[in-house]
């Protein structure tokens, strides 16, 4: 760390960066300061290290003696154990957004969102997509994911958006073609309307 | 409390009428279930029997429905009955769903105290997996590099008494209760200065924790009245 850099400093960055982000969005993952801030956790051991050899060079009883160095050894420790809840909490934010995400888009990261993740996030994401498949397998492939609102009507009117081609609905095979319209039960059209691939017509 | 329906066993034939009165006294079970879950801030007891039972009905609803279809019954009854299902089944997942998100977001705090005795078996499986994949990502991205007596996922450091890294669910949350029968008049402070009557069917807001103190007190106090929000 640079003569007179603040402590923590780094840290309260990531932490904002959280904060200041829409609700429920995710923002880049920020490679370079995360790093930063693990780099400043080293250093402070090693600092808190050097402290505790001085101390002992001295005769010095680590554990009881307050001095000038033991005050040093614990604003270090504390640096630190800040530094590393930021860090934790950086990682929980994300990683809660991403088991929300879980919920609303399957086990397919939609490709503008794949692009904001670490390589470790984007395995934690599969990892959590499919322990949730585990449990509706469990439970007699209940599909948990669909029915997120109350049911209206058991049939919606959708215009398909994407060329699907032709795919299973229920017991049937049926041609979604782009453009085409379809009356289709709600739980059967919901996965395509949450992916963009189709939309609910109205009136 | 409505009665539950008491027959676990499958029928063999689909008496019509009988089946859709079962649903409804399950259907209004599930629904206060569904509700008391939505409302608390902890994990409720898990609804075993009731879960099995609407399960059950709902694969014999299903039939009916494909029975009625094929015979070419009147669609409008038909859709009467997908409409009823279609309610059925939103319940059963809104409250199987409810209770995985409560979970995700305390994992830790679930599996070391008394709520993992409310879990399911899918639900304690299901948890334990949650906490291996937090634990391992934790440990990829940020444990593993930071200096060794830090590397706990629990605790702070090694310094730590406690594991003060598990975040609990905050149990002073406002709900809104129905009282089911009377417990009578329960003092606010101290001074008892400050009364609330509680009487059967009227509607208060209070913290969870203070409701389930009340709950307490009304056990051990009249315990033929019961009775909870």
């Amino acid at each position: 760390m640079e003569q007179g850099e603040m402590y923590g400093r780094r840290g309260c960055q990531l932490v904002k960066e959280l904060a200041s982000a829409e609700p429920g969005q995710l923002t880049r993952f920020n490679d370079d300061l995360f790093n930063q801030v693990i780099k400043e956790c080293n250093v402070h051991y090693s600092q808190f290290y050097e402290l505790t050899r001085k101390m002992q060079e001295e005769g010095l009883d680590v554990q009881s003696t307050r001095n000038a160095d033991h005050f040093g050894m614990l604003i270090h420790h504390l640096s630190l154990l800040r530094n590393k809840r930021c860090l934790m909490a950086y990682m929980y934010k994300r990683a809660d957004i991403l088991r929300s995400l879980s919920w609303k888009v399957g086990r397919v990261l939609p490709p503008e969102i794949e692009g904001k993740l670490s390589d470790i996030e984007k395995h934690y994401f599969k990892n959590h997509a499919s322990t949730l498949q585990f449990y509706m397998r469990e439970m007699d492939c209940l599909d948990l994911t669909v029915d997120m609102v109350p049911p209206k009507d058991p049939y919606i009117k959708v215009r398909v958006l994407e060329d699907i081609g032709v795919t299973a609905i229920g017991d049937k095979d049926t041609n979604l073609a782009r453009h085409s319209i379809h009356f289709l039960k709600c739980t059967d059209a919901e996965p395509y309307i949450r992916q963009g691939m189709m939309e609910e017509l109205l009136g | 409390m409505t009665t539950a329906s008491e027959d676990e066993s499958a029928p063999s034939r689909i008496d019509e009428e009988d089946e859709s009165l079962k649903l409804e006294s399950d259907v209004e079970l599930l629904k206060r279930a569904w509700q008391n879950e939505k409302g608390a801030p902890e994990i409720l007891e898990y609804q075993s029997a009731l879960v099995r039972r609407t399960s059950q009905q709902i694969h014999l609803m299903e039939d009916l429905i494909e029975e009625l279809t094929k015979r070419g019954d009147d669609p409008l009854i038909v859709s009467i009955y997908q409409m009823d299902l279609d309610r059925t089944q939103f319940l059963l997942r809104s409250y199987l769903r409810i209770r995985l998100q409560k979970i995700e977001a305390a994992m830790l705090h679930v599996a070391k105290t008394d709520l993992w005795n409310r879990l399911s078996r899918q639900e304690h499986n299901f948890a334990q997996r949650c906490i291996e994949d937090m634990g391992s990502h934790m440990d990829e991205s940020v444990l593993s590099k930071l200096p060794s007596g830090y590397q706990s996922n629990l605790k702070q450091s090694n310094a730590s008494d406690e594991d003060d890294m598990v975040p609990e669910p905050n149990l002073n949350t406002f709900v809104f209760c129905k009282r089911q029968n009377s417990i009578g008049a329960i003092p606010l402070d101290d001074s008892g200065d400050e009364i609330v009557d509680l009487v059967a069917g009227t509607h208060v807001c209070f913290s969870y924790i203070f409701g389930l103190l009340l709950h307490v007190c009304a056990l051990f106090s009249k315990p033929e009245d019961g009775g909870h929000c």
